[in-house]
């Protein structure tokens, strides 16, 4: 296996990592700095076929564990049931941000045949609370702010979609370079494209 | 975003290489990264193993790293967009009718399911 030191990692990307993990130990708005861990821990046991062993809500872990390893399953009725049960939109959102940022990250490492990194040591603390007033219903399954869009997905918590916003960008592109189809890195722009559009495919997600 | 960037920067693409694994999309490098992401998604280590060699070789480490990044931020966007049932607006589906035929993705469009 490859160690991290034989690897030439861009500073920036480095640094995105380091602050994402950091991130995910740290208390949101609605989960604690060791729930979100939890709900990261949930979504590696189901990504490595492992049986359920948190002790998060039921639907949380379903949440978890869904989101991790088949998201094209999920539909607005599963959604709507996962609210039923007492995962409201908000708690919902934050969940959904976690494991996609936990499953990113693991896949980065995965694909340069690196170690799985280690979960940090929760930071504690309470939720903040921080819910967007603006956010209504529309289209998608969530409230968002601005209408339904991409880069407002995860809107209904503010920090969860900043962290989404700052995570994209040394990972791929910022979304103002999104607009730029010259730009190059280690890829050229229609290499990068070739890449994000075959992991589309496979994980089938029409988007 | 694939169509559009290959044809600005003049660098022909076939686009149903994205669906199709039998068919070479043309692009520098391109049948090494969709064998690497293949190799990525399925978790395959050997196939992983041997797909960093090529991909190594005709694009460096730079050209590696990014594409691991890449995939793994469509990892995630994949699941933002299917767990937030993002929809595709209708004048993108209209931009892109030809593509979204020629690769069969309607197949993949569940947001309109319950």
């Amino acid at each position: 296996m490859t160690t991290e030191e034989e690897i030439s990692i861009r500073p920036d990307l480095a640094e995105n990592l380091q602050r994402t993990w950091a991130n995910l130990a740290r208390p949101g708005a609605k989960w604690t700095g060791a729930q979100r861990l939890a709900i990261a821990a949930e979504a590696r046991r189901a990504r490595d076929r492992a049986l359920p062993g948190s002790d998060l809500p039921g639907p949380a872990t379903e949440a978890s564990r869904l989101l991790a390893v088949n998201p094209a399953a999920a539909r607005r009725s599963w959604v709507e049931a996962l609210v039923a049960a007492g995962l409201d939109h908000e708690s919902y959102v934050e969940l959904l941000g976690v494991v996609g940022r936990l499953v990113a990250v693991d896949t980065f490492y995965e694909a340069l045949g690196l170690p799985p990194r280690p979960l940090p040591a929760p930071v504690a603390g309470e939720p903040s609370g921080e819910i967007s007033a603006q956010a209504r219903p529309g289209r998608g399954w969530v409230p968002m702010v601005g209408g339904t869009s991409i880069t407002q997905a995860l809107s209904l918590i503010p920090s969860e979609n900043a962290e989404l916003a700052r995570f994209h960008g040394p990972m791929y592109l910022t979304f103002e370079e999104m607009s730029d189809p010259t730009i190059a890195k280690g890829l050229t722009r229609p290499q990068m494209e070739v890449v994000a559009s075959r992991t589309s495919a496979l994980n089938e997600c029409f988007y | 975003m694939l169509s559009w960037s290959s044809k600005i920067n003049q660098i022909p693409i076939n686009v149903r290489a994205i669906t199709d694994s039998s068919i070479d999309p043309v692009i520098p490098g391109g049948v090494a990264l969709l064998r690497f992401v293949d190799a990525v998604l399925a978790r395959s280590a050997v196939d992983i193993s041997a797909a960093v060699t090529v991909v190594m070789a005709e694009l460096g480490q730079a050209g590696l790293v990014d594409a691991a990044a890449v995939i793994g931020n469509f990892q995630m966007m994949n699941r933002v967009a299917d767990g937030t049932g993002m929809p595709v607006g209708a004048g993108s589906r209209r931009r892109h009718a030809d593509l979204i035929d020629q690769l069969g993705l309607d197949r993949f469009d569940h947001t309109d399911e319950a």
